[in-house]
């Protein structure tokens, strides 16, 4: 009898913890340098594309009880299923490279008032590597704790800067343009991408009836959750909005409440960060899995420590060159980024069908 | 190698004497009927009337030649056990038996004479009941088994006695509900408590050294509890108990941290107040780790998390202090832990003058004397009250207090963050004898958050905790594994 790492309840709690977490930082105010008041639509897009993604990963799941690498294996071989799975170390490598540079960005500037070294933000590589080592149970069971900070957090913000909007700072919908709605899409690929975690999770749970309702359910919230914040952070920034990179700790302190009892919206910031340091750490969770799966290490370490190392080390010495990182990012490995996440999960589907041909053979 | 017994007692009685060579064993001439005999036992151990009326008495009367076949005959005791070689015969005097051998027979008999000078039952100092049953464990096995005995009237209730230690031969017994309790448990324990190797069991907590499955570990992995009321609803969910022959202190296997939060007042009350004061509990642990870390790193490093009104109470208070936040917050705690050691140690009597100089004249005294600020004070004082909601785990909490408070001075806020997210990525993967530490919360068992969070009503409750025990628990209640 195969043995699930994961329960769908907790597919559903990674999709509410982790899908919005990660989007609040310096997400909405690259999008809006691009689309403006249409960042929302920009961001519905990448939102859109990755519930599809999701949706046909479920077919995947419906059709077969295989995971990802065993369907790998078995339609291209031992050798074909490494080469993929090189390129998802790879991508997972490059995914957690620009967030986890923005979370230190934030750390440094923005979280605490004194002037900061590099030493403060180290921390987070030790949980990295030590998440790394665990088997994929412990992301489920993480999920089905962080779930609660993600949604206490957001709430709190969400409740103290709704005051402030200015919902018809949207308005009009799409006078940026097509052109320019979809070149935020492009640029801000990196911030998506949940497909390719999904990916990694067919056959690692049991699929049953109405499991496909309850993840696209709790995705759809996320997607609702992560379009709401993008409308609130340009109703309250309009103008200044493409200047206010960790938007987070403004939004919510131009209410009456906070003058009168002071920064508690600090709580929900703080919450989201808790969520944030675990929704960073699951790309090199899986980068590292990813490259322990090619090179079959004989210590269950080295993997992590390589992931780790590598992040460690680029984050430290290439911090300086931020923007130009984040433009190269932006331009040039978005496409990468767009067929990993949710090109070659499309692609799943089709192998997963001719599965089910040579079944019935 | 076991040596039998011979058949001569002169030769029965040299060979025992090379080995009990103690002044406290008594060797007494007996006549069972035609025959010599001689009873063995330890002076300060045995029930003098008992060995009376049970051996002495009956071999008096007897007139006939003992025999291997009659020997067991002329005695009355219903506890009565042959003998037939050195080794047991020894380990038989050495726990308290008197032992009687008969010249022309290869065999002794052992009588159960013991009579320890036991502790009355009373109520434990670690566990005060406001509602609910007094009683407490003693240190005698006998004691604490029918202390459960009167509690399960159940074929199902099962014990199984151990002997452990080279030298101490301590009993340890298993005891669970047969049907209740995984088998592959109940033997996976017994082997590895078989499998101790130590010179003497002292405490229930040398076996829990031994049975713990990661030996490293901070946290907590056997349960253990005072009270036979605790047990026996610990035992009826599933769980085995150890009880250990010379403590008060019975261990239970698998462990969930929930159940040092769940006070045996909780089950007493109305779930409503047993709700609250678990709420209560779980936010004051958290509290009173994490409040002299956030405040320390507030003042250092995060001063827009202070309102202005309070900040202002702060820099009023703190000025001339010549330590520096972290430094001042760690010296508090240090003062606090010396104290706290203090308090325990001493005699009751001395107790009430370390409470008054420590608590108050030292507290006043360092703030008058600008060596520590109010605020630093009242922190380290509602941590420390907050700790003891929940006693159990007063030692983990304050290493993680300690520790929480270093990485708040060095490193502030998001350092503690990211210490609170290894912490917690342990904890979900840290399972002891295949119970999760977090359940039911992660892994999330909906059934079992009933008895979790809050404290539903009796009835609504299951019996059987799907987290402890997930195979049978999945035939009563639940339809899935669960991850």
């Amino acid at each position: 009898m195969k043995t699930y790492q994961l329960k769908t309840r907790q597919i559903c709690f990674f999709f509410l913890a982790f899908t919005v977490v990660n989007k609040l930082f310096t997400l909405p105010s690259l999008t809006t340098s691009l689309a403006k008041e249409d960042l929302w639509i920009s961001s519905l897009i990448n939102l859109t594309l990755d519930f599809l993604t999701i949706f046909a990963l479920l077919i995947v799941c419906k059709r077969q009880n295989l995971s990802f690498l065993e369907l790998l294996e078995k339609s291209f071989g031992k050798m074909g299923a490494k080469i993929v799975i090189f390129l998802y170390a790879l991508y997972f490598l490059l995914k957690a490279y620009m967030p986890i540079n923005e979370q230190k960005s934030f750390v440094e500037l923005a979280l605490y008032i004194n002037l900061t070294t590099d030493i403060y933000f180290l921390p987070f590589f030790a949980l990295a590597f030590f998440l790394a080592l665990k088997p994929l149970k412990t992301i489920g069971r993480i999920s089905d704790i962080v779930w609660l900070f993600t949604v206490i957090g957001l709430t709190l913000l969400i409740t103290l800067s709704i005051s402030n909007t200015d919902f018809y700072a949207v308005l009009p919908i799409g006078a940026s343009g097509v052109k320019k709605i979809f070149s935020a899409s492009y640029v801000g690929a990196n911030w998506y991408g949940e497909g390719a975690y999904f990916l990694f999770f067919i056959g690692n749970f049991k699929f049953g009836k109405k499991d496909g309702a309850k993840i696209l359910s709790c995705y759809a919230v996320g997607v609702f959750i992560v379009t709401a914040f993008m409308i609130i952070f340009y109703g309250v920034f309009t103008s200044i909005a493409f200047r206010q990179s960790f938007a987070l700790t403004e939004i919510a302190k131009y209410t009456t409440v906070i003058n009168n009892i002071g920064r508690f919206d600090y709580v929900g910031i703080l919450m989201l960060l808790f969520s944030n340091v675990f929704a960073l750490s699951i790309p090199v969770f899986f980068s590292a899995k990813c490259l322990d799966y090619v090179f079959n290490f004989n210590k269950k370490w080295i993997a992590p420590l390589i992931v780790t190392a590598i992040l460690l080390l680029t984050t430290m010495y290439l911090n300086e060159f931020y923007a130009t990182l984040q433009k190269v990012f932006s331009l040039y490995l978005s496409a990468f980024f767009l067929i990993m996440a949710n090109v070659l999960p499309l692609i799943t589907l089709f192998f997963s069908r001719k599965e089910k041909k040579n079944e019935k053979a | 190698m076991l040596m039998n017994l011979f058949s001569s007692l002169q030769k029965n009685t040299e060979k025992i004497k090379e080995f009990l060579t103690s002044s406290d064993v008594a060797f007494t001439s007996v006549k069972v009927g035609k025959a010599k005999g001689l009873l063995i036992f330890i002076k300060d151990v045995v029930d003098k009337n008992t060995i009376g009326d049970l051996v002495l008495r009956p071999a008096e009367k007897f007139k006939g030649k003992p025999t291997k076949s009659n020997l067991l005959t002329i005695f009355l005791s219903p506890e009565l056990k042959t003998v037939s070689d050195f080794d047991t015969a020894l380990e038989e005097v050495l726990s308290g038996n008197a032992v009687l051998m008969v010249n022309g027979i290869d065999i002794a008999v052992s009588f159960e004479v013991k009579k320890f000078n036991d502790r009355a039952v009373t109520e434990p100092p670690t566990s005060v009941a406001i509602k609910g049953p007094r009683e407490g464990f003693v240190e005698s096995i006998t004691v604490n088994v029918s202390l459960i005995r009167r509690r399960i009237k159940s074929t199902a209730l099962q014990f199984e006695q151990l002997s452990v230690g080279k030298h101490s031969k301590t009993t340890v017994a298993l005891c669970y509900m047969k049907g209740f309790a995984d088998k592959k448990l109940v033997n996976k324990l017994k082997r590895r408590i078989e499998a101790i190797d130590i010179d003497a069991i002292i405490d229930s907590s040398y076996v829990s050294k031994f049975v713990s499955e990661h030996k490293k570990s901070l946290f907590k992995q056997i349960g253990n509890t005072e009270k036979p009321d605790v047990l026996v609803s610990r035992i009826i969910e599933g769980r085995v108990a150890i009880i250990v022959d010379g403590s008060p202190i019975v261990l239970t296997v698998p462990y969930l941290l929930i159940e040092d939060f769940q006070s045996p007042g909780d089950y007493y009350a109305s779930p409503y107040s047993a709700t609250t004061a678990r709420i209560i509990r779980i936010l004051s642990v958290t509290l009173s780790v994490l409040l002299p870390a956030v405040f320390v790193a507030a003042e250092l490093f995060h001063l827009q998390l202070i309102p202005l009104s309070f900040l202002l109470t702060i820099v009023n208070s703190i000025q001339g202090i010549p330590l520096s936040p972290s430094y001042e917050m760690f010296f508090t705690l240090m003062i606090f832990e010396i104290l706290n050691e203090a308090s325990v140690r001493m005699p009751k009597y001395v107790g009430m003058v370390v409470s008054i100089v420590g608590g108050l004249v030292l507290g006043e005294t360092a703030v008058n004397a600008g060596i520590i600020s109010p605020p630093a004070l009242m922190i380290i004082a509602l941590s420390g009250i907050c700790l003891y909601t929940v006693p159990e785990l007063e030692q983990i909490f304050s290493f993680l207090r300690f520790l929480m408070l270093i990485i708040a001075g060095s490193l502030g806020g998001y350092g503690i963050i990211v210490a609170f997210a290894i912490l917690l990525t342990y904890l979900v993967s840290f399972e002891s004898y295949g119970a999760p530490l977090l359940a039911p919360f992660s892994p999330l068992v909906k059934n079992d958050l009933k008895d979790g969070f809050y404290r539903s009503f009796l009835k609504e409750t299951s019996s059987l905790p799907f987290s402890l025990n997930k195979r049978r628990a999945n035939k009563r209640t639940a339809k899935e594994n669960f991850i």
